[in-house]
């Protein structure tokens, strides 16, 4: 089931003889059950994307659609809807995590009985029972960061949107949310996180949408798009650089020499390769595994 | 919209009594401040000197400008402090509009304002001497002037809302609150007291004034004058701020960017 539609979003901040645009051309598709990853560089346009689509900023143009509903026209909208948006932890600091909980509840249009309920169970799932008196602004950076997920849960939205959910968390706080994150997903709701931290991106995604200077640059299925990139190249790593002689007739075939080391992309001429390689000794030889770190840069170094 | 309204007056109630030193530092700071302008004014005008009704009237009148800088500390201050600490996003992602989250949020509070508002009044009139009447006639004046207070509150709001920095503005802006508490509109004539009935909780303060101070019966006809200007200025107040709301969404600096 579709969960959120964003179609053309675009949005340019105008200010004193400034004229910027954040988000040239986003559109986004997610389904129940999904995790996208929004990766891309600072500035590149992510938390404002996040904003459209939570109704918090106006697109200039372009339309969202979440569970059906524009959350620029409709507030049911909102009610399909959690965020956890980027910097602070969107907490009440002279408030203790029961407090939170329950106050936000009730905000997001639940009773105060459901809002209880609700943050019983909550406190138990994100192990906060222990701290359920303690203020907030006394919890550490990892614990916020759980609370305010939790707070984001408070209305059972449909869509949960997470800007920078492991921005400056420690490395046990940082397996604890992607932890979270994982059984939030599994329990059916649609997450769009934004990162520019390519791990948490590989590790939790099912889909990565690497956004660029406003704009969408590449947009796929996480380990379909790891795969593309691992598949289509063989590395071979000599002893010595190689011969003129030899160097001339495998870039004929299409390999790229550089000193000792040669890429072959089509995996058509690798033995034809190894046979002009014979009897050279080989250091190593393998396929090149790439991870998101290098598609990532591929896309975001292109002019 | 009950729940909600009971869940504010929880929040507020809990952040006031956990930071309850701040809140008599506030009480207290206030009465010293108005005790000292007594003493120096009692010093200055040498030791016959008889305030009388006067006195009554500048009390009423203290009183009620420290009631609308709590009001406009609730909204406006308020509203500074959540886009820094994050939550005022999460306000705006409520299926209930803003200006409702703001306003039941600002009369959550104002039981407690007027309770605290009460204390300080009541230890001005021990330091003082001063004997001030609580009428029930009272109630509708000072409802006229809570409803341009919390017109002027929100108008503060969207300000902040834009600026996201008020401080410097609030502080100013005090001062010229503490004029409009104290300008006798009621005796004002022609057309300076038409004049009189526009400027905000000017009417109502006058009344409040009369009704407390100087023993007077309510004027029905200036009632209904304060009330209609209490009403413009709420209106008006809380069309700003929505204003400012979409203004600030078009920017995308509803959080502060
Ligand atoms: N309200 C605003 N007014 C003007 N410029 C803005 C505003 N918000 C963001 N920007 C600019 O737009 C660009 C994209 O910002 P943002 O969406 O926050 O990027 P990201 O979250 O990917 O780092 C940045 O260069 C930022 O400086
Ligand atoms: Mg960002």
């Amino acid at each position: 089931m579709l969960i959120l539609e964003a179609q053309n979003l675009q949005k340019t901040y105008r200010s004193r003889r400034q004229v910027f645009t954040a988000v040239a051309d986003v559109s986004l598709k997610l389904a129940a059950g999904e995790v996208l990853a929004f990766l891309g560089p600072n500035g590149a346009g992510k938390t404002t994307t996040i904003k459209m689509i939570a109704g918090l900023i106006l697109p200039d143009s372009g339309w969202v659609m979440v569970a059906g509903r524009n959350p620029h026209q409709d507030v049911r909208a909102l009610r399909a809807i959690g965020a956890v948006l980027e910097g602070n932890r969107n907490l009440y600091w002279r408030l203790t995590p029961i407090e939170n909980l329950e106050y936000f509840g009730v905000l997001r249009g639940l009773s105060r009985r459901v809002a209880q309920q609700h943050s019983r169970d909550l406190i138990e799932r994100f192990e906060l029972g222990d701290k359920r008196q303690t203020l907030v602004q006394n919890l550490s950076r990892g614990m916020q960061q759980k609370l305010a997920i939790a707070v984001a849960l408070m209305h059972d939205p449909q869509l949960l949107l997470l800007d920078e959910p492991t921005l400056g968390l420690d490395v046990e706080a940082t397996e604890s949310v992607k932890r979270l994150i994982r059984e939030i997903a599994a329990e059916g709701r649609a997450i769009l996180l934004t990162t520019h931290q390519l791990d948490i991106a590989e590790e939790l995604s099912n889909r990565v949408a690497v956004i660029n200077q406003g704009e969408i640059v590449v947009e796929e299925p996480t380990a379909e798009l790891i795969r593309q990139f691992s598949d289509s190249a063989y590395l071979i790593q000599l002893e010595q650089p190689l011969d003129t002689l030899r160097a001339s007739k495998i870039t004929a075939l299409g390999a790229t020499v550089e000193l000792q080391q040669i890429t072959i992309r089509d995996p058509e001429i690798l033995y034809s390769a190894l046979e002009i390689l014979r009897p050279l000794p080989i250091v190593t030889m393998g396929r090149q595994q790439a991870n998101l770190t290098d598609i990532f840069l591929s896309f975001v170094r292109k002019p | 919209m009950l729940s909600l309204f009971l869940a504010e007056f929880k929040r507020s109630f809990v952040q006031l009594r956990r930071y309850s030193s701040e809140l008599i530092g506030g009480v207290v700071g206030t009465t010293i401040i108005f005790y000292g302008l007594f003493l120096s004014t009692q010093y200055i005008a040498g030791p016959g000197f008889q305030f009388g009704t006067r006195l009554d009237s500048i009390i009423v009148g203290y009183v009620l400008w420290a009631l609308m800088l709590f009001i406009m500390g609730d909204i406006a201050g308020g509203l500074q402090q959540e886009s820094r600490t994050g939550t005022l996003e999460q306000l705006f992602l409520s299926p209930y509009s803003a200006s409702t989250v703001f306003l039941l949020r600002a009369i959550a509070s104002l039981i407690l304002n007027l309770t605290i508002n009460l204390g300080i009044l009541l230890l001005i009139m021990a330091l003082t001497g001063s004997r001030l009447a609580f009428p029930p006639t009272l109630l509708p004046p000072l409802l006229a002037v809570l409803l341009g207070a919390y017109g002027i509150a929100f108008a503060m709001g969207a300000l902040a809302l834009t600026l996201k920095q008020v401080q410097q503005v609030l502080s100013v802006f005090q001062f010229g609150l503490i004029f409009l508490f104290t300008v006798p509109v009621e005796s004002w004539t022609g057309s300076a007291r038409f004049l009189g009935w526009l400027l905000p909780m000017a009417p109502g303060a006058g009344l409040l004034r009369g009704v407390m101070a100087q023993g007077a019966a309510l004027d029905w006809g200036i009632l209904a004058v304060a009330l209609l200007n209490g009403a413009v200025y709420f209106l008006a107040g809380v069309a700003l701020f929505g204003w400012a709301e979409r203004r600030m969404k078009r920017l995308g600096k509803l959080g502060g960017y």
